[in-house]
């Protein structure tokens, strides 16, 4: 029963076909046999193994056959082959868009990682440029006042945004109760999360640099970029929070743990991995934000800049600005390749620390991951 | 209100097994079939008088009076649906934390009032431990389980928590099992050990009663076995009420067993009958007893 005898083998042979050789086509092989098997049940045996009814023979050659059931066969098996061979292409159909749109995807992020890494890996793999002072006017500066602060404002960011987007989280899901504050804060969050981020930076440019009068600070820039991750921090806490099963919950209390006392000992630390993994994520989103921090943070330093109420030009920013006005230094192609090839592998280090960290506590606790 | 600080403040600090509550208690005897307060020769740790439970305006529970006995094992049996959960963690006060729920009558441990404004919830659920249906080991090693409570109290001293666990783990028949595992997850334990690790987590507490929610439904026959093997050394010092719908169990483990029953959809669960488990399962009162326990309905 090969492929090789489609069109002169027994009927149901030719119908069997598609299944045996996807391999991936066990339901409709299966349905086929239970129809075989239901056609075949009024000739006192399964008669179709040897195909006798496929090649017409007659059925008054076998006794006990009633006649009335002749044709119903091979109707059932007609039907049934019809419905197994558009299933067998429309399985095709779908593999193949999926597929296609896969590769389609996978491409263009290949493309995109490509790219910036042949224009850039080269530079920023050179201590000299990771680690240089960046040059106003000459060529040949490097970045490290940048990186500094990238990771500078991350980290006063996260100072903020993880104990407001945390709490938050945890009084919404294990103190508030549904109601209607709930609901407006979950509303209000989701409706933040919708604006762009070049807005926040408006923002925190009239209310935090000029009104605050922090100017072109760190702290402005942390304090902007707070207000513009809390949705996401606090609603991916709330989702690891609410994650957690009220078993440990009920197992706290009933060993006598205050409401409080539940939280921090057997919510908070089963949520944590949900926790890191947002707040990892989100130290990526803080090093690749350039819109709210352009306007409040600043483009471009020469010195690292170690106080919060100083300027500085955190790497996102200051590609922006090579890009535009950067023009002053000579090779700011350079610079900003380098910089930008720098700024993805960091990223996408912190979405595999990410995962790898999760992981890894969920591990430790006994999860079989 | 007056009532209940009446009687809390009458019988508070009386020895448990003293009649002192029964004077006092309301509306006693309201139906017959229920008569079964106080047991002859035994010492009540619970008391309860004319206990209802609603969840919102569903009424889940009614009249329930019964003593439950100190140091033995109550069991409560009946079919699914009719308060058996409910009825336990009203002795736990769990059903606190559900919305909606009300509890109306008397439910005295020691002869307190434990729903009395001013009772320290926190501090009845150190006395009265409970053990849920599903093993519910926090995802942290065996050591840290059992620790739980005892760091909840603020003991912090290596040695001190050292000696409680070993002492508890032992009591939970688990120590031979995991000595050598008390730093490995809880989570990689069998359920049947998981299930006595739950216990041995309520056991380092120190608690004078525990409350058991069908322990063994998620477990096999040789792990039941433990756990059953357990409870019957367990009631020497504890108080124990174990709910099961597995009747069998009821009869071996078990000195007292409650039938509660509702009679039909939306109706309140209903305290059947009441006594000692040999004369329930071999001659009991109710007729509707032994047609539960005979198997004809449920
Ligand atoms: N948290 C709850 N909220 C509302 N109804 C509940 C809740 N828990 C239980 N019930 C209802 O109370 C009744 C008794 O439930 P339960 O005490 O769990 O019975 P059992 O343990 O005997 O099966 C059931 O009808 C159930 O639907
Ligand atoms: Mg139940």
């Amino acid at each position: 029963m090969n492929a090789g005898t489609a069109g002169n083998g027994p009927r149901h042979t030719v119908l069997r076909r598609p299944g045996a050789r996807d391999g991936g086509f066990g339901e409709g092989d299966e349905a086929l046999r239970v129809m075989e098997r239901a056609a075949g049940v009024d000739e006192g045996k399964a008669g179709l193994t040897e195909g006798s009814a496929g090649q017409g023979e007659k059925p008054a050659q076998r006794p006990g056959v009633k006649p009335l059931y002749l044709g119903r066969k091979d109707r059932i098996a007609e039907a049934a082959e019809k419905a197994a061979r558009r299933a067998f292409l429309a399985d095709r159909v779908a593999r193949l868009g999926i597929w296609s749109l896969s590769a389609l995807a996978l491409s263009v992020v290949a493309l995109v990682i490509g790219v910036i890494l042949w224009n850039g890996l080269g530079t920023a793999l050179s201590p000299s440029f990771l680690f240089g002072k960046p040059e106003a006017m000459r060529e040949g500066g490097g970045i490290w006042p940048m990186v500094v602060s990238s990771f500078y404002l991350a980290a006063l960011t996260l100072l903020m945004v993880i104990p407001l987007g945390v709490g938050a989280a945890v009084y919404m899901s294990e103190f508030a109760g549904e109601g209607r504050l709930t609901r407006l804060v979950r509303f209000g969050a989701d409706s933040l999360s919708a604006v762009p981020s070049v807005v926040f930076g408006i923002f925190g440019m009239v209310v935090f640099v000029i009104y605050l009068d922090l100017g072109y600070s760190l702290l402005a820039g942390a304090l902007t970029l707070t207000l513009l991750n809390l949705p996401t921090v606090m609603r991916s806490a709330e989702e690891a929070v609410r994650s957690v099963p009220v078993s440990y919950r009920e197992a706290a209390l009933a060993l006598g743990c205050t409401r409080w006392e539940t939280v921090k000992r057997a919510v908070l630390p089963v949520a944590m991995p949900g926790i890191t993994t947002g707040a990892i994520l989100c130290v990526g989103r803080i090093v690749g934000e350039s819109a709210a921090v352009i306007y409040t943070v600043g483009l471009f330093v020469r010195k690292v800049p170690w106080s919060p109420l100083r300027p500085a030009a955190p790497m996102a920013a200051n590609i922006w600005h090579m890009y535009t006005e950067g023009a002053l230094v000579p090779d700011w192609f350079r610079v900003a390749s380098g910089e930008a090839a720098f700024l993805l592998l960091l990223v996408l280090t912190l979405n595999l620390a990410a995962r790898w960290v999760a992981g890894a506590v969920r591990k430790r606790m006994g999860y079989r991951v | 209100m007056s009532v209940i600080s009446f009687v809390s403040g009458k019988v508070r600090g009386r020895r448990p097994g003293s009649v002192g509550a029964e004077g006092a208690a309301p509306s006693q005897n309201k139906r017959a079939g229920a008569e079964s307060e106080a047991i002859p020769g035994e010492g009540a740790k619970f008391r309860l008088r004319d206990v209802s439970l609603r969840y919102g305006n569903r009424p889940v529970l009614e009249g329930i009076t019964m003593d439950i006995p100190e140091r033995r094992i109550t069991a409560v049996i009946g079919p699914s649906g009719c308060g058996k959960s409910s009825f336990l963690r009203c002795l736990n006060r769990m059903n606190d934390l559900v919305e909606g729920c009300r509890l109306e009558g008397l439910v005295l441990l020691d002869g307190e009032d434990i729903y009395a404004r001013e009772y320290d919830v926190t501090a009845l659920r150190r006395r009265v431990g409970m053990v849920f249906q599903r093993p519910n080991p926090f995802p942290k090693t065996v050591y840290e389980n059992v620790a739980f409570g005892p760091r909840i109290f603020g003991i912090k001293d290596r040695e001190t928590l050292d000696g409680i666990v070993e002492l508890s783990l032992k009591r939970a028949a688990l120590w031979e099992e995991v000595k050598d595992k008390l730093r490995e997850p809880a989570l990689a334990l069998s359920g049947g050990q998981q299930q006595r690790l739950c216990i041995a987590r309520v056991l380092a507490v120190e608690p004078e009663v525990i409350l058991l929610d069908e322990p063994c439904s998620a477990l096999d026959p040789i792990a039941t076995q433990r756990i059953e093997d357990l409870l019957a050394e367990l009631k020497e010092n504890y108080t124990i009420v174990i709910v099961t719908h597995n009747m069998q169990q009821a009869a071996r483990v078990s000195d007292y067993t409650a039938f509660f029953l509702i009679e039909s959809q939306g109706e309140p669960g209903r305290l059947v009958e009441f006594g000692d488990t040999a004369t329930i399962f071999t001659a009991p009162a109710d007729p509707r007893t032994e047609r539960y326990i005979t198997g004809r309905f449920g």
